[in-house]
């Protein structure tokens, strides 16, 4: 022992170890399991399954409306809220923030329980409306992580840029829609793919709301139970997939703002 | 041997990715003498001690208190009676498919207790030690297992085999029940909650639930699919109606199959939902008035809803009923050939019959066990005790409980008649009730796929139920947004 001082790129070993040991090491089972068949051969049935199977296909219909409408519906609530937060002189404004934040504080699976019961009280009866209380439910728990990107890109908007567009003829309405809304997209976006992507997956909503179709997420586990390992591994790849389409998508939305011209 | 096989293929993959995980967790090398006994069990399925005095048990035959855990007991016993040192590592699993899912990825347990199909399971995969001689020799005071065990169980264990063995052989029991519906009366007459048919029965729209889970689904809809055949009385007289009724409960063919994805379809449109924990809180805040229950569960619901002030009645379905069993069962992988961990872990399931501690455990869990006490009354006392007429009652039935405690004077009791459609029905069902249950076999692997393939086909959304409107829909908002993008991507 030389030299006992760290270099820095030794600091990152304890999260080098932790990704390839819980990430990458998965993965490799996951890709294993997932072109492989019972008797441990490679083979591309599972995929071609996934494809041609009506169940599998209706679920992944079903989870898409669902997290498409889940993601609308916390878009539209959080925008207005975002930027009446940010745009307003509230000298607290932080304290108004912090009440959004504060429910994800709290555990998850007690506030849906507590939602359980308000639906109920209002419904009659929760089993009348599945699709309905799943999106309620998925809005509840994700609505935080669409109004806080949101909130921070309008905040940070140049107060000059709105001035120049009033300078230079636009009214209100018109410095909103030309200025604000296309500089805050790369908020919207992240808040977008902060909600979308969980809620095609977050069963545990399903469940707790008691919506006995499942998703995608259910849908794997489901396989898994039936000790078809690899079906489900192919699923979640089918899933990954599409992440990481979704993601490409987005950044190159994100490097190239529509409202690039503008500037 | 596929079993084998399987693991050979992902033995190394496993060991490679999970050997620096698994190592630091592996027991601390025990003492020379000390056996490590690795025990995995239900949750909430032994009594964990902690009693108050209140609670004590005042039978005839001496009380009964919980002070340590069963687990604590056992130890001490162990080194009482046989002079070594024994640890018990006990660990919990959720459901029978966890279980062996955990077994597969190579956790390594020597005694687990799951249900008698996965028994059978784990028993043609070749994976379990057969119970030694010594265990069933009635003359060893301490064999309290086979002593105690009520002619009833034992009979069937004897009676039931898979590949020419049966499962006495490998599996001696803890608890058994049936599967019923736990109702309210109030709103719920008996009539229609003593069928499976309440499953789909519009009159009770979205307000009864069923279990999450695919066997005990399918045995439902099998009982009310074929209703009619089953409590006809050419069916019931039959002289081998035992043998038939089985038949018909575990009918796998594509016809039946078929037909019960259909039926459990209607029954995902009409039950309040699918449930794996949550039905016995929903049946005692009033959301739901029936529900599809394993018996143990039923009589803990009806034990709930009592101190809430509700009154629940269980029923068992006219058709048919599911007789269930959890059982001990000896792992080759643990145990192996050691000798020491074997007698430990006999000694344990042995410890576990000794009728003071299945009371104990009945007390503290809800569900039944398998012991009936043979020449020891205590567990007899115990029924009594616990459901026996006060002597000033004045509505009061006879009970017969002789099939499960063996013929004799004790086996009547007097209890108060409501009782008969409450937890004394749950915990120790009448021989009227018995005669038509039936056990629900293991599948085999194509007909366990074609079911499993069937329950994700009632669980996933069906594309046929999308309305043209709104494929329609979907095709001009697609199409819009295309043009719209390319207009964009024009202008610019």
């Amino acid at each position: 022992m030389k030299n006992m001082s760290f270099s820095r790129k030794s600091l990152g070993i304890p999260y080098l170890l932790f990704l390839s040991l819980f990430v990458v090491a998965p993965l490799l089972v996951l890709f294993y399991y997932g072109f492989t068949n019972g008797s441990g051969r490679f083979t591309f049935e599972n995929l071609t399954d996934f494809f041609t199977n009506p169940n599998t296909l209706g679920t992944l219909c079903y989870s898409l409306a669902l997290a498409l409408v889940t993601t609308l519906v916390c878009l539209l609530l959080a925008y207005p809220t975002a930027y009446i937060l940010a745009t307003s002189k509230l000298k607290r404004r932080s304290v108004v923030i912090m009440l959004f934040v504060m429910p994800m504080w709290i555990n998850f699976s007690l506030r849906i329980t507590a939602l359980k019961e308000v639906l109920t009280w209002i419904e009659g009866n929760l089993a009348y409306y599945p699709f309905l209380n799943s999106v309620i439910g998925m809005t509840y728990d994700f609505l935080p992580f669409m109004i806080l990107p949101i909130f921070n890109t309008i905040t940070r908007l140049d107060p000059a840029l709105l001035e120049a567009a009033r300078d230079l003829g636009a009214d209100e309405k018109e410095a909103f829609l030309k200025v604000t809304l296309p500089l805050s997209m790369p908020g919207v976006i992240s808040g977008v793919s902060m909600v979308f992507l969980p809620a095609m997956t977050n069963y545990v909503v399903l469940d707790m709301l008691y919506n006995s179709t499942y998703i995608m997420g259910s849908l794997i586990g489901s396989y898994f139970s039936a000790y078809n390992w690899h079906g489900g591994s192919m699923i979640s790849l089918i899933l990954l997939v599409m992440i990481c389409l979704f993601t490409l998508f987005t950044k190159t939305e994100e490097e190239n703002p529509r409202g690039g011209a503008l500037l | 041997m596929r079993i084998k096989s399987c693991l050979l293929k992902i033995g190394p993959l496993w060991l490679g990715l999970f050997l620096g995980i698994a190592l630091p967790v592996l027991p601390a090398k025990a003492g020379q003498d000390e056996i490590v006994l690795r025990v995995c069990n239900w949750e909430e399925y032994i009594d964990l001690g902690d009693w108050d005095e209140e609670e004590t048990i005042d039978l005839d035959s001496g009380d009964i208190l919980g002070e340590n855990s069963m687990i604590e007991d056992f130890e001490v016993w162990y080194e009482e009676t046989y002079g070594r040192e024994v640890r018990v590592e006990y660990s919990t699993f959720g459901t029978n498919e966890d279980l062996y899912n955990m077994l597969t990825l190579g956790d390594v347990y020597d005694i687990v207790c799951p249900s008698e199909y996965m028994i059978m399971k784990l028993m043609a995969e070749q994976e379990l030690v057969p119970l030694s001689e010594e265990f069933y020799d009635t003359d060893i005071e301490e064999n309290y297992y086979s002593r105690g065990l009520s002619p009833y169980i034992r009979e069937i264990f004897e009676r039931s085999k898979i590949q020419g063995e049966s499962w006495s052989k490998y599996m001696a029991g803890y608890m058994w029940g049936l599967t019923g519906i736990v109702y309210n009366p109030e709103l719920v007459s008996k009539e229609d909650a003593a069928t499976w048919k309440i499953l789909n029965n519009p009159a009770y729209y979205r307000q009864v639930t069923l279990k999450d889970n695919v066997r005990d689904s399918y045995f439902a809809a099998v009982g009310a699919l074929k209703s009619k055949l089953l409590t006809s009385s050419a069916f019931l007289n039959d002289p081998e109606y035992e043998k038939h009724l089985e038949e018909e409960m575990n009918d796998t063919s594509p016809e039946t199959i078929a037909a019960v994805q259909e039926y459990l379809q209607q029954v995902k449109d009409n039950a309040y939902s699918f449930e794996t924990d949550s039905g016995k809180a929903d049946m005692i805040t009033g959301k739901v008035l029936a529900n599809y229950q394993w018996s143990g569960d039923a009589c803990y619901t009806l034990d709930q809803a009592e101190e809430d002030g509700v009154e629940l009645c269980f029923a068992i379905p006219e058709e048919a009923t599911n007789i269930y069993f959890d059982g001990w069962v000896m792992l080759k992988r643990g145990i192996g050939e050691d000798a020491g961990k074997k007698h430990a872990a006999e000694a344990f399931i042995n410890f576990l019959s000794r009728p003071d501690n299945a009371v104990r455990n009945m007390y503290y869990i809800g569900y039944t066990s398998v012991i009936s006490g043979g020449e020891d009354s205590r567990i007899f006392e115990y029924v009594d005790w616990n459901y026996g007429a006060e002597e000033d009652e004045e509505d009061v039935s006879e009970y017969d409980l002789s099939y499960f405690f063996g013929e004799g004077e004790d086996a009547v009791l007097t209890v108060p008649t409501e009782q008969l459609n409450r937890q004394l029905l749950c915990q120790y069902p009448s021989d009227e009730v018995i005669a038509r249950s039936s056990i629900m076999i293991y599948f085999d692997e194509e007909q366990t796929e074609a079911i499993n393939k069937m329950w994700i086909g009632v669980r996933c959304f069906n594309l046929k139920k999308v309305p043209v409107w709104v494929w329609g829909m979907m095709v001009v908002l697609l199409a819009a947004v295309a043009a719209v993008s390319i207009r964009r991507r024009c202008n610019k």
